[in-house]
């Protein structure tokens, strides 16, 4: 025994390993159940992403400079394409109008304080992305005295692409939908049929195509090509309504027992610099 | 502040300024985040440190720089503590442990050292990763299409920069050579 504890080079070594793995569990357990990790980390955090945005804000301007560029070579043709669909734009959003306050008017006649589609939003720049290749998060400069939580939706000018997964005071960190972790990259979804909705929820993310993958569905008759799929609200982390994308195709598993729908995410995830994080006015049990 | 001060506080800023420009090359210029079949991950802190530990020769000095380093690293980019916290300082120890082969400074030694180090921390966080199930990734998709890149990528920028770089770095340890 004696001579066992002399070897001082085992003993760190034995020292390491389980310090290794303590911490490596202890974080990971934090990370998926506790709904923001220790104060230290988020101090720690948040000093880091306050001096990490002194080189963020210029690097993004660049950004937004080089995609202002790119947009100024396909200006024509789109300013073409775009004309046609003005006059479309305008009597659909007066028409959204009358619609939204008779709703309010109905939901007052009902009592209804908050339904599945309320929600309030919070706009946040992003600092950085992780050089990571399985922790897909970019990190945002708005956290807990934003009012943000774990877990709350968070979408890029077009559509959907990931939800929150660390909340420090403030910064926290968001989860991209383009991620294969298991554990948190599920949205219960639902696609716009012509008479029917379908639900399903999006599980998965097919990196070699670049398209998400929506399982649990229920039924294949009525889905389409290019038929819109939005968040179902089911679950109660979403509001309903969130854009995700379009159908891009079904396919069956190697069994032949279950339908896969494809679906071309909406969110051209390049080019932004802003992202918006989506406050659900209805909670869960979350 | 002495000498010796303001080249360690010199020191902290070069890596510093490294640590941020990993999470900011990965977003504005690696950021296909739509086809995302080949993943690069810039890994320039890790030049940083390389360069400096081929030219600090206290090994206290290391180990601290490596494990405080390493928590911002892991708590700021993975959220996950234990990766980088646990491998810098022991890959930055394997360095120093082996200084007696590297007699001579150059861009070969620095470059295949460099090659080494970031062969053996991706993998090392593979292996840490797998085995907390954070990946479902295999061994041979985990070569292909995110060790083979990051390595050609990095070695590219790093063979582009190592003269400023290997410039700095010297300059930020010299005081200790006069002083001899």
């Amino acid at each position: 025994m004696q001579k066992f504890f002399s070897n001082k080079k085992l003993i760190i070594l034995m020292i390491l390993i389980i310090v290794t793995f303590g911490l490596l569990a202890v974080t990971v357990n934090i990370r998926d159940k506790k709904s923001t990790p220790p104060v230290v980390q988020q101090v720690g955090n948040d000093v880091v992403s306050v001096v990490g945005g002194v080189f963020a804000y210029p690097t993004n301007a660049v950004k937004n400079a080089t995609s202002e560029f790119s947009d100024l070579y396909n200006t024509y043709s789109e300013n073409k394409r775009l004309k046609t669909r003005i006059d479309e734009l305008a009597q659909n959003q007066a028409k959204l109008e009358v619609v939204q306050d008779e709703n309010k008017k109905l939901k007052q006649e009902l009592k209804l304080n908050g339904t599945l589609t309320d929600y309030s939003t919070v706009n946040a720049s992003v600092l950085s992305r992780s050089p990571s290749s399985w922790q897909n998060y970019l990190t945002i400069n708005r956290g807990q005295t934003s009012g943000i939580k774990k877990n709350m939706p968070v979408m890029s000018g077009k559509g959907l692409i990931g939800r929150i997964v660390e909340v420090d005071k403030v910064s926290s960190k968001v989860e991209l939908i383009s991620t294969n972790n298991e554990l948190n990259d599920k949205f219960a979804a639902e696609i716009l049929g012509d008479n029917k909705n379908v639900t399903g929820v999006v599980s998965r993310y097919d990196s070699s195509t670049g398209d998400l993958v929506m399982e649990n569905v229920n039924s294949t008759k009525d889905i389409k090509k290019g038929q819109s799929v939005i968040t179902s609200g089911l679950g109660g982390l979403t509001p309903r309504g969130l854009y995700i994308g379009k159908v891009y195709g079904i396919k069956k598993d190697n069994y032949g027992m279950t339908n896969s729908v494809y679906i071309t995410p909406a969110a051209e995830m390049r080019n932004f610099t802003v992202v918006t994080v989506i406050k659900s006015s209805v909670h869960g049990e979350n | 502040m002495n000498i010796k001060r303001r080249k360690i506080f010199g020191q902290v800023l070069f890596i510093l300024f490294a640590f941020y420009l990993d999470g900011l090359i990965k977003w504005a210029f690696l950021n296909n985040m739509n086809h995302e079949t080949v993943v690069i991950l810039p890994q320039i802190m890790l030049m940083a440190i390389v360069m400096l530990t081929m030219r600090i020769e206290d090994r206290r000095q290391l180990i601290i720089y490596g494990i405080v380093f390493g928590v911002i690293y892991d708590s700021y980019y993975y959220g996950i503590i234990g990766l980088y916290t646990i491998l810098l300082p022991l890959l930055m120890v394997g360095i120093d442990h082996f200084r007696f082969l590297l007699i001579k400074n150059n861009m070969g030694y620095d470059i295949s050292i460099y090659f080494l180090s970031l062969t053996f921390l991706q993998t090392g966080i593979y292996l840490l990763e797998k085995l907390l199930q954070q990946t479902s990734t295999d061994v041979f998709d985990f070569i292909t299409y995110t060790l083979g890149p990051t390595l050609l990528w990095n070695i590219v920028v790093f063979f582009v920069i190592y003269i400023p770089l290997a410039n700095m770095s010297a300059w930020l340890v010299k005081y200790r050579r006069d002083s001899k």
